[in-house]
C-alpha cells in the first residue's frame, strides 16, 4: 500500500518536477540528429524531427498527468451533483436522471469520446470536454446509490425534520459519507482518463503536434517502427507504468476503505 | 416478469432515442460548416456559393435543426440509414460489411479472453494467496494497464516485424485476424481473470458450502454445482461493461490493424465529416450495446429470482 502511493507521488512529481529534469528543449528540431539510438547525448535517443524523446517523455507527464487530473476531476464533480440530484430530487426526478445517465452509457466512453473530439475538431479544449462529458457516470451512480441507503438513516431524517434545505443535507450529511467511494472511483477514473487522453492522441484527435503527448508520441514513432523499434516503447511504457500505479494505488485506497466499514 | 421485461424494453427505447437525440445535437452543433465539408469531400475543388446552397438543400441541411433531425430519422424508423453524404452510396450496405470484418474479430476476441481468463482463475484461487495467484493478480492489474493500441504495435512489432511470423495490415486472409484477435483477446483476459477470481473466492465464502461438506458432497461437486453458479453471476454483471471495453479496444485495434471494420468505418466518417455514416455507426454501436445489456439484465433475472425481486 505505501509502496504504491509512493509510487503514485512520484510520478505526479515528474509531471511537476519533469520538465525542469529535462535535459533539452522538447520541441528544438534537429533534423541532422534525426531517428538517433539512445546514446550519451540524448538518453532515449531522438525522434524523427531530432527532437530528445527523454524531454519529450519528461514534458508530455505534464500534459498526459495534468489533463487527466483535470478530466478526472471534472467528471468527479459532475457525477457528484447529478448522483445527488437524483437521490435527493424525489421519485420523478430521480428516474428521468437515471435515465439520461443510462443514455450516456448507451455508449463506450471511448467511443463517445473519439466521436465528440473528432467532430469538435482536434484540439486540447475539445479533448477535455469529450472526456470529461463521457466520464461521470460512474461517479453518479455511485453517489445515488449511496445517497438512497442514506435516506433513511436517522440523523438525515432528523435533519430534514428540523428544516434543514436538501442543499445543505448535502452539502452537510451526504457528501463526507460519500467521499470515501468516490475517492476511489476517482483512481480508477484517472486512470482510465490517461489512457483516453493518449488513445485521442494516437488517433490524432487529441493534443496536437509539437506539443508532446505520450499518445501522439507513439503516433510519431509508429511510423518508424522498423528503423527505431526503440522509439516506440518508451511513451507506451511511461502510460503502463503510470496507470499501473494509479490503479493499485486504488486497489488499496478501496481494501482499506473495505477494511475500515468492516470494523466499524 | 412481464411487467419487468417491458420496463427494460421502455428503458431501452428511452436510451436509444435519446442516444439518436444526442448524436443529432452533437453533429448539428459540430463547429464549421457541414455543407461545405460535404462538398469539399465531394468535389475537391474550390466550392462556389451554388454549388454550396445546393449541396445544403440536398443534404437536408437548409431547413433548421427539427426539419433535418425529422429527415434522419424517418426513413431510419423503416430501417433506411440514408445514403453517405460524400460518396453517395447507401449506408447501410457498408455499415454491413464493416460489421462482418468486425463481429468475428470481437468474438474472437472474447473467445480468446475467456480461454486464458478461466484456467488461469480457477488455478489461482485453488490457493489463494499462493505464488500461482499473485501471478495471476499481477497480470490482470498489468494487462488492465496496457493499452491496446500499445499491445497492438507491440505484437506488430514481434511477430509481424521481428519475427515475420504473421501479416500485420489489412484483412485479406484469416490469418490477418491473429494478431488483431490477440491484442484483444489480452486485454479482455486481464479483466475476466480478475472478475472470474473474485466470484470464486466470493462463493466459497456462502455459508451453505462448509454444511455440504460435511453431508459428504465431494469437492467436485461443490465446485460444479453450488461455486461455479456463484461465481457466475458477478462475470455476468461485468461482462455489460467489458463489452464497452471490448469496443473501445476493436476501435484502436482495428485503426493500427488497418482493418476495414466499424471502428475504421466510424473514425474514416468522421474524418471525413460523412454525418449520415457517423449517424449509422454510433445509433449501431448504441443498439447493440443495450440489446446485449438488455439480454444481460434478463438472463440475470433468470440466474438468480432475488435481483428481480430487489430492485423492481
Amino acid at each position: 500500500m505505501r509502496s504504491v502511493i509512493v509510487l503514485a507521488i512520484v510520478f505526479v512529481m515528474f509531471a511537476v518536477v519533469g520538465p525542469i529534469l529535462a535535459p533539452h528543449d522538447p520541441t528544438a528540431i534537429n533534423i541532422p540528429q534525426r531517428l538517433s539510438p539512445p546514446n550519451s547525448q540524448w538518453f532515449l535517443g531522438t525522434d524523427a524531427l531530432g527532437r530528445d524523446i527523454l524531454s519529450r517523455l519528461l514534458h508530455g507527464a505534464r500534459w498526459s498527468l495534468g489533463l487527466a487530473f483535470l478530466i478526472s476531476l471534472i467528471g468527479l464533480a459532475i457525477g457528484t451533483v447529478v448522483g445527488l440530484a437524483a437521490a435527493l430530487g424525489g421519485k420523478w426526478m430521480d428516474w428521468a436522471i437515471m435515465r439520461v445517465t443510462d443514455m450516456f452509457l448507451a455508449f463506450p466512453e471511448l467511443v463517445a469520446a473519439v466521436v465528440i473530439a473528432g467532430l469538435m475538431g482536434a484540439s486540447t479544449a475539445s479533448l477535455i470536454f469529450a472526456l470529461s462529458i463521457v466520464g461521470w457516470m460512474r461517479y453518479a451512480r455511485v453517489a445515488r446509490g449511496i445517497g438512497l441507503s442514506l435516506e433513511s438513516r436517522g440523523y438525515v431524517i432528523q435533519a430534514r425534520l428540523a428544516g434543514m434545505s436538501p442543499l445543505s443535507i448535502a452539502r452537510w450529511h451526504y457528501l463526507p459519507s460519500l467521499l470515501p467511494s468516490l475517492i476511489v472511483v476517482w483512481t480508477g477514473m484517472f486512470a482510465r482518463a490517461i489512457l483516453g487522453i493518449s488513445a485521442l492522441g494516437f488517433l490524432g484527435f487529441g493534443v496536437q503536434p509539437p506539443t508532446p503527448e505520450w499518445g501522439t508520441m507513439l503516433l510519431d514513432a509508429r511510423i518508424h517502427m522498423r528503423s527505431t523499434p526503440l522509439q516506440m516503447i518508451w511513451p507506451g511504457l511511461a502510460v503502463v507504468a503510470c496507470v499501473l500505479a494509479i490503479n493499485l494505488a486504488g486497489d488499496s485506497l478501496r481494501d482499506a476503505l473495505a477494511e475500515r466499514e468492516r470494523s466499524a | 416478469m412481464i411487467g419487468a421485461v417491458s420496463g427494460l424494453l421502455l428503458r431501452s427505447v428511452v436510451v436509444l432515442t435519446g442516444t439518436a437525440l444526442l448524436t443529432f445535437v452533437l453533429l448539428w452543433n459540430a463547429p464549421g460548416d457541414p455543407a461545405l465539408s460535404i462538398a469539399q469531400a465531394r468535389y475537391a475543388t474550390v466550392v462556389s456559393g451554388d454549388v454550396l446552397e445546393q449541396v445544403r438543400a440536398e443534404a437536408g441541411l437548409d431547413g433548421g435543426f427539427w426539419t433535418a433531425f425529422r429527415g434522419w430519422i424517418e426513413p431510419l424508423l423503416v430501417g433506411d440509414f440514408g445514403q453517405s453524404s460524400v460518396t453517395g452510396r447507401d449506408v447501410w450496405p457498408d455499415l454491413l460489411t464493416a460489421a462482418s470484418y468486425t463481429v468475428p474479430l470481437a468474438l474472437m476476441g472474447l473467445g480468446i479472453g475467456m480461454v486464458i481468463a478461466l484456467p488461469l482463475a480457477i488455478l489461482a484461487t485453488r490457493r489463494p494467496g499462493s505464488w500461482m495467484d499473485r501471478l495471476a493478480v499481477a497480470l490482470a492489474s498489468l494487462g488492465a494497464a496496457i493499452p491496446a493500441y500499445w499491445l497492438g504495435l507491440l505484437l506488430i512489432l514481434l511477430f509481424a516485424v521481428t519475427l515475420a511470423w504473421l501479416p500485420a495490415m489489412g484483412a485479406r486472409t484469416p490469418a490477418h485476424a491473429i494478431l488483431p484477435a490477440m491484442t484483444l483477446g489480452f486485454g479482455v483476459a486481464a479483466a475476466l481473470t480478475r472478475i472470474i477470481r473474485s466470484g470464486i473466492l466470493e462463493a466459497r465464502g456462502q455459508s451453505f458450502l462448509p454444511a455440504l461438506r460435511r453431508r459428504g458432497v465431494t469437492h467436485r461437486a461443490i465446485g460444479r454445482d453450488h461455486v461455479a453458479p456463484h461465481a457466475a453471476i458477478p462475470v455476468i454483471t461485468v461482462f455489460g461493461l467489458e463489452l464497452a471495453f471490448l469496443l473501445e479496444g476493436l476501435v484502436m485495434v482495428e485503426v493500427i490493424f488497418a482493418r476495414p471494420g466499424l471502428g475504421s468505418f466510424l473514425v474514416s466518417a468522421i474524418l471525413a465529416r460523412d454525418f449520415p455514416k457517423v449517424q449509422a455507426a454510433v445509433l449501431l454501436t448504441a443498439l447493440i450495446f443495450v440489446t446485449i445489456n438488455l439480454a444481460i439484465d434478463l438472463i440475470y433475472r433468470v440466474i438468480d429470482p432475488r435481483i428481480g425481486a430487489r430492485d423492481a
